[in-house]
C-alpha cells in the first residue's frame, strides 16, 4: 500500500520520489499528534501535546490529508523548478532525496527519535485477532493486517478506476505520454499534477498512519527504511504499475515469511537482494511488458 | 599554529577523506552513471584493515592507550608500538584490489541499467552489505571491530598517507579528463547512443568509471578505518552515501575540483556553525539547530543547489573564459 502512492508518482512523472517516504512518516506522526498523544523526552517539543483528542480513524484521515498538503508543497518547491525548467529526472530524484533528509530530521529536531504508539485499541471495540482456523488448528490473524490489506484493495481498486475510466484519469495518462501535447490540447498540467501529488501524499500519509498502528512508529527514520523496502516493492511489481505494486509488496512479504529460520538475520537483506535480482533479470516487473527504450 | 594542528587533525584528516570519498563518486558520475556504492566500497575497505590488523597480522594493540594533555598541547597522542605503515599500504592495496574485483562483478551487470535502476541496484548493494557485516562473525557483528591499531602517534599523523594520496588522485582525475578515456566518458555522459554510435565501448567504460570510484572508496576507507579505531556496520550507509551525492553535486560535478573542495568544505561547514551555535545571546532553539542541523542542511543545500545550480558551484570555467561564457547567454537573453 505504501508502495501505491511512490508508483502513482511514477507512473504520471517518470520519477522516483523519495521524499514520498518521509510523508509516510509525516502521515504517521501527524496522526499520533491529532489523537492528542503527547511527544516524548527529546526534542524542541517535549511534553506538548494538541488540545484536541479525536478517535484514531478520524485522525489517521486528518492526518492523510495534512500529508497530501506537505506533498503539495513539495511539488511546488522542489519539483516544479526543475520540471519546468526540462531537468534530467535524476536531478528530480536528488532533490527529493534532499527534501526526504530534510523532513526526517526536522520530525527528529522537533519531537525526538523515540518509538511512539498508538493509545490502545484505535479500532474501537474489534478484537484483536480473528481466527481463520478451523476447530483445532487455529490460524490467527491480527485485526490491524486485515484492516491494512482491505483498505489498499480498496484504493487500489479505485485508483485504478480512477485511472482508466474517469476524465481525468484519461487527462493524467495523457500528461504521462507527453507533458508538452498534453497541455497544448487544454489539459492544466500544473493543477492536475498537483492533485497526483495530493492523492499520493495522502495514500502515503494514510499508510503511515495505519503501518503505524500495526508495528508502533520506530523514529523519524521509520519511512526510510520502509521506503527503501517500498523501493524493492515497485520495482518487483514494475514502475508505475498499480496493481503491480500491490502484488509485489504480497509476494516480498511471502518471500520474507519463508526465509529459513538458521539463515533469519538475513531476512532484512531479502528485499534487496529480490530488487537486484529484479532489476538484472526483469526491471519491467512481474506483471510488466517490455518497453521499448525511447531515443 | 602546533595547538591548532593537534586539535584539529583528526577534523583536518577527515575533511581530505571526505574529499576523496567525493571524488569516489564523482568517478562514476563522469561517465553519467548515478551510483551511490561508495560508501558500500567504503564499508568494505574499512572491514579488510580491521580484520587484517586485528586478526591476520600478530600486533598488539592492548599495548597502545591514549595520553590526553590539553596543556602542554598534546590532545590524543598515542603511546607504546606503532602499527607498521608498510601494513597500512598493503591493506590498502588488498582493499583497492576487492573492492576493483566487486565493482566489476557487480557493476557488468548492473551497468547495464540505466539512469534510475542503475542508482537503486547500488542502494540495493549497500543495504545488503550492511545486513551481511551485521551478521557475520568475521566482520564482529552488530558490534564491529574494536582496537584497531595505529600506525600514527597522532591524527594529523594520518595526513602522511591522505595529503599524498588526495594528490596523486586529484592528479590521476584531472590527467583522466584530458585523455581519450576521459573524453570517452564525457561522451558517454552527454549522449549515450552517440557515444556508441561513434564506436565507444559503453560496458567497458562504465565498468572501468563506476571501478576507479570503488577503488578509490575502498582505500579511503582503509585509512577511515585506523584513523577512528573502530568499524562497524553503521560505517557507510544510505545516509552517507547522500551525504558524498551533497558534496559532489553542491561542489560541482563537472570538474575534478568541484567534489574535492564541496568535500572539504561541506564537511567542516557543520564544525563551523557549531561555533557559532556557541555564541551568547542567540535564541536556543537557532542554536541547537546550528549544533545539530547537519543533514537538515545538506538536505536544503540538495534541493536548493539541484534547482539553482544544477552543475554545482565550481564549473569548469570558473576561472577562464569569463567573458567568453558572458557573450552567448546575453545573445541568448535576446
Amino acid at each position: 500500500m505504501f508502495a501505491v502512492g511512490y508508483t502513482l508518482i511514477f507512473s504520471i512523472l517518470r520519477i522516483i520520489n523519495f521524499a514520498h517516504a518521509a510523508i509516510f512518516t509525516l502521515g504517521a506522526y501527524f496522526t499520533y499528534a491529532l489523537t492528542g498523544s503527547a511527544f516524548g523526552y527529546n526534542g524542541l517539543l517535549k511534553n506538548s501535546a494538541l488540545p484536541i483528542h479525536l478517535p484514531f480513524l478520524l485522525a489517521a484521515v486528518v492526518g492523510a490529508m495534512l500529508a497530501g498538503l506537505v506533498a503539495i508543497v513539495i511539488e511546488r518547491l522542489a519539483f516544479r523548478p526543475l520540471r519546468n525548467r526540462g531537468a534530467d529526472p535524476l536531478l528530480s530524484l536528488v532533490s527529493s532525496l534532499g527534501v526526504a533528509v530534510v523532513i526526517v530530521n526536522v520530525i527528529q529536531y522537533l519531537v525526538g527519535a523515540e518509538n511512539y504508539s498508538y493509545p490502545a485499541q484505535p479500532y474501537g471495540n474489534l478484537p484483536t485477532a480473528i481466527n481463520f482456523g478451523l476447530g483445532s488448528q487455529r490460524i490467527p490473524v491480527r485485526t490491524v493486517q486485515i484492516v491494512i490489506f482491505g483498505v489498499s484493495v480498496v484504493i487500489m481498486l479505485l485508483l485504478t478506476y480512477w485511472l482508466n475510466r474517469t476524465k481525468t484519469g484519461k487527462a493524467l495518462r495523457a500528461i504521462a505520454e507527453d507533458a508538452t501535447t498534453a497541455s497544448l490540447l487544454g489539459i492544466n498540467t500544473d493543477q492536475l499534477i498537483l492533485l497526483t501529488f495530493f492523492l499520493s501524499g495522502m495514500v502515503g500519509g494514510l499508510s503511515g498512519a495505519l503501518i503505524g498502528s500495526s508495528v508502533s512508529i520506530a523514529g523519524p527514520y521509520f519511512g526510510i527504511s520502509f521506503g527503501l523496502r517500498g523501493l524493492a516493492v515497485i520495482v518487483l511489481g514494475g514502475l508505475g504499475d498499480i496493481p503491480g505494486a500491490i502484488v509485489g509488496g504480497v509476494v516480498l512479504g511471502l518471500a520474507e515469511a519463508f526465509v529459513p529460520v538458521q539463515y533469519i538475520a538475513y531476512k532484512d537483506a531479502v528485499a534487496f537482494a529480490v530488487l537486484f535480482l529484479m532489476l538484472l533479470l526483469r526491471p519491467q516487473g512481474l506483471l510488466g511488458r517490455a518497453e521499448l527504450q525511447k531515443v | 599554529m602546533a595547538v591548532f594542528f593537534a586539535t584539529y587533525g583528526s577534523l583536518i584528516v577527515a575533511m581530505l577523506l571526505a574529499a576523496m570519498l567525493a571524488l569516489s563518486l564523482y568517478l562514476p558520475l563522469l561517465a553519467g552513471q548515478l551510483s551511490l556504492a561508495s560508501p558500500g566500497f567504503y564499508a568494505l575497505g574499512g572491514y579488510v584493515a580491521a580484520i587484517i590488523s586485528t586478526r591476520v597480522v600478530p600486533f598488539d594493540s592492548g599495548a597502545q592507550a591514549y595520553i590526553w594533555r590539553m596543556g602542554t598541547h598534546e590532545v590524543a597522542r598515542f603511546s607504546g608500538p606503532l602499527y607498521p605503515v608498510s601494513l597500512l599500504i598493503v591493506e590498502m592495496l588488498v582493499a583497492g584490489v576487492l573492492s576493483a574485483v566487486l565493482a566489476i562483478v557487480l557493476g557488468l551487470p548492473a551497468l547495464r541499467l540505466r539512469g534510475i535502476y542503475l542508482l537503486l541496484a547500488t542502494i540495493a548493494f549497500v543495504q545488503i552489505l550492511q545486513v551481511v557485516t551485521q551478521v557475520l562473525d568475521l566482520t564482529g557483528g552488530a558490534i564491529g571491530i574494536f582496537n584497531i591499531p595505529q600506525p600514527f602517534a597522532s591524527q594529523l599523523g594520518y595526513a602522511w598517507v591522505v595529503v599524498p594520496l588526495l594528490l596523486l588522485s586529484a592528479g590521476f582525475v584531472y590527467r583522466l579528463e584530458r585523455i581519450r578515456i576521459g573524453r570517452a566518458f564525457t561522451a558517454i555522459r552527454e549522449d549515450e547512443l552517440a557515444a556508441a554510435a561513434m564506436g565507444i565501448n559503453l560496458a567497458y567504460h562504465k565498468v572501468l568509471a563506476f571501478t576507479m570510484g570503488a577503488v578509490l572508496a575502498g582505500i579511503v576507507g582503509v585509512i577511515s578505518a585506523h584513523s577512528i579505531n573502530t568499524w562497524n556496520s553503521r560505517q557507510g550507509t544510505f545516509d552517507a552515501g547522500i551525504t558524498y551525492l551533497a558534496f559532489v553535486l553542491i561542489g560541482g560535478s563537472r570538474t575534478f575540483l568541484g567534489p574535492i573542495i564541496g568535500g572539504i568544505v561541506l564537511y567542516a561547514l557543520p564544525e563551523v556553525l557549531r561555533g557559532l551555535a556557541a555564541i551568547p545571546g542567540l535564541p536556543l532553539a537557532l542554536a541547537q539547530l546550528l549544533k545539530d542541523g547537519r543533514l537538515i542542511m545538506y538536505g536544503l543545500l540538495l534541493v536548493l543547489g539541484t534547482i539553482f545550480f544544477p552543475q554545482g558551484l565550481i564549473r569548469p570555467n570558473l576561472f577562464r573564459h569569463r567573458t567568453v561564457e558572458a557573450t552567448p547567454r546575453k545573445i541568448e537573453q535576446q
